[in-house]
């Protein structure tokens, strides 16, 4: 599937700017993510991908440059952004410990107030994964990497997004772990959620996504279909360890 | 015998009185990680609000205590407003809020100097404080048990809105992260001013019954001391360690004060302070600093 056709732009980055005091972490980037879609941003360790997410949520400040969602643009405060159809699971996970897994789930739908649906999509994110089920009220903090990643995409999805936004969910898990998480990732997007993420792990998140962009010390370098980037020299052997796969593994 | 019971029971008041203030202190630690220096001032604030209430209008103390306890709370929303906040939006260095916070300290210990003038005083004679003898076991005062009851109480309310509401879950989610709270679709500012008013509120209940206690004046916040040592001894930022702390360090100061000297409490507590950060410095309660990534 390619999801450049006549679909309507979901979400759209224009001429993002953002720095850190005189470090400028993305200087003028733009995307575009289709209803639909699954999108993902690759590049290395410091191009400024969790920086993009960052200013999509505006936890960080985005200087320069607006993000659009279904054509309006999205606040300048968090808690608004959430409200507005975006949520984040971010780099790292980042569950609460100390509080259960259900708890967590019931945080991540926290700008619905009682709406009645709620318990549907608990449902719902159980049926997707079901080892949080078994561990629902466990504390967050007792799960395996494995499990908190779930449970941090779980979460996010309680918020019910128009497009849920991942960062990193590879980040140190192992591969078996990677590829599970990834399958259900398909799955969200099959029952309608669009999907940004962006990752190191170039391949497993290029195999995933319809498109792609490349993301390059604070510039978009590359865009494309998936499989045309994965095809690409050159980003084969920046991002996909040399072209061809060592002995063995593959 | 009877002297220790009566004792016990004195301690396990004071304690209860010293863990509305810790708790509120505690709760503004956990989601701001810094110490609320300003936190005696609510105290202060609550106790003339009831003081004044009681003096000029007459009301009765279920008015005048509800008043101090919207004052109280309202004055620490705008204390966080006027002075933490916009610290807050510049930085991430917790030492200016602390700062800040002795800053309004001063600033509300000197309002009330300049307004109601520096002396001490007594509240009307609304808490009961007749002797009530229990079971012929040991005597008391009705003023001691009823500050138990009523921290009892309150505290007992404040726990059933962190662990049933959904604020309260989200108070405990941003106690662990702020950050990924505000991700959750929490209003962050929102958040922080429910906490200071909770705070301030608390306070003034444990202000109104330090007033009765060793009256009121304008420097009685100062007490908060206690309650932050108490919080210390419990475990920083920790709700159960704030109670537990201020329970054991009222039982302290008043077995001190009734078996060796009254004059060696300050001593007693605040050599459990030391011992405390000697041996455990997270406290009893203490988050340990490592946690599973």
């Amino acid at each position: 599937m390619n999801g450049t056709g006549e679909r309507n732009v979901l979400l759209e980055v224009k001429d993002l700017h953002v720095s850190y005091g005189a470090i400028r972490a993305l200087s003028g980037v733009s995307l575009k993510v289709y209803e639909g879609e699954i999108v993902s941003v690759i590049g290395s360790n410091g191009a400024g991908k969790s920086t993009l997410m960052n200013a999509i949520m505006a936890m960080v400040r985005r200087e320069k440059g607006d993000v659009f969602l279904g054509g309006a643009a999205l606040e300048a405060r968090s808690y608004k952004v959430v409200q507005q159809g975006v949520s984040l699971s971010p780099e790292g996970r980042k569950v609460f410990a100390p509080l259960t897994v259900l708890e967590n789930l019931k945080m991540g739908a926290f700008p619905r107030g009682k709406d009645s649906k709620v318990d549907e999509d608990l449902e719902w994110v159980f049926s997707l994964f079901p080892r949080l089920k078994e561990r629902i009220a466990q504390y967050a903090g007792t799960l395996s990497g494995g499990e908190q990643q779930m449970l941090a995409i779980g979460r996010a999805l309680m918020a019910r997004p128009k497009v849920l936004l991942l960062d990193e969910p590879s980040l140190g898990l192992a591969p078996i772990i990677i590829r599970d998480i990834f399958k259900e990732l398909r799955r969200i997007n099959n029952e309608g959620v669009t999907i940004l993420l962006v990752e190191q792990n170039a391949r497993q998140a290029l195999l995933l996504s319809h498109r792609g962009y490349v993301l390059q010390t604070g510039h978009m370098v590359q865009e494309g279909p998936s499989e045309e980037l994965l095809a690409n020299a050159d980003i084969k052997a920046a991002y996909l360890g040399g072209g061809k796969a060592p002995k063995g593994l593959s | 015998m009877a002297t220790l019971i009566q004792q016990v029971i004195n301690g396990l008041s004071l304690g209860s009185v010293y863990a509305l203030i810790a708790v509120g202190y505690s709760l503004v630690y956990s989601i701001l990680l810094f110490s609320n220096f300003a936190h005696g001032g609510f105290l202060v604030i609550g106790g003339y609000i009831c003081y004044g209430t009681l003096r000029t209008f007459g009301t009765g103390i279920w008015m005048s205590g509800a008043l101090a306890l919207a004052g109280a709370g309202l004055a620490a929303v705008l204390t966080e407003r006027l002075a933490y906040r916009p610290i807050r939006e510049r930085t991430n260095v917790t030492l200016y809020l602390l700062i800040a916070s002795m800053g309004m300290s001063i600033v509300i210990e000197n309002i009330f100097v300049i307004v109601a003038g520096g002396r001490f005083r007594a509240l009307p004679p609304v808490i009961p404080t007749a002797p009530v003898n229990l079971m012929g076991l040991a005597t008391t005062s009705a003023f001691d048990l009823l500050s138990l009851v009523s921290a009892v109480v309150f505290l007992g309310a404040l726990q059933l809105f962190l662990s049933k509401t959904r604020w309260g879950l989200a108070i405990r989610a941003a106690a662990y992260d702020l950050r990924t709270a505000g991700l959750m679709g929490v209003n962050v500012n929102l958040l922080i001013s429910i906490v200071f008013f909770v705070a301030g509120a608390l306070a003034a209940v444990g202000g109104i019954f330090l007033s009765v206690r060793y009256t009121l004046y304008p420097q009685l916040g100062a007490i908060t001391i206690k309650a932050f040592v108490a919080a210390v001894i419990g475990g920083l930022g920790s709700l159960p360690g704030a109670v537990v702390g201020s329970l054991i360090l009222g039982l302290a100061e008043m077995l001190t004060a009734g078996f060796i000297s009254s004059q060696m409490r300050d001593l007693v507590v605040f050599s459990m302070l030391v011992i405390t950060l000697l041996v455990k410095p997270t406290g009893l309660f203490g988050k340990s600093v490592s946690e599973k990534v």
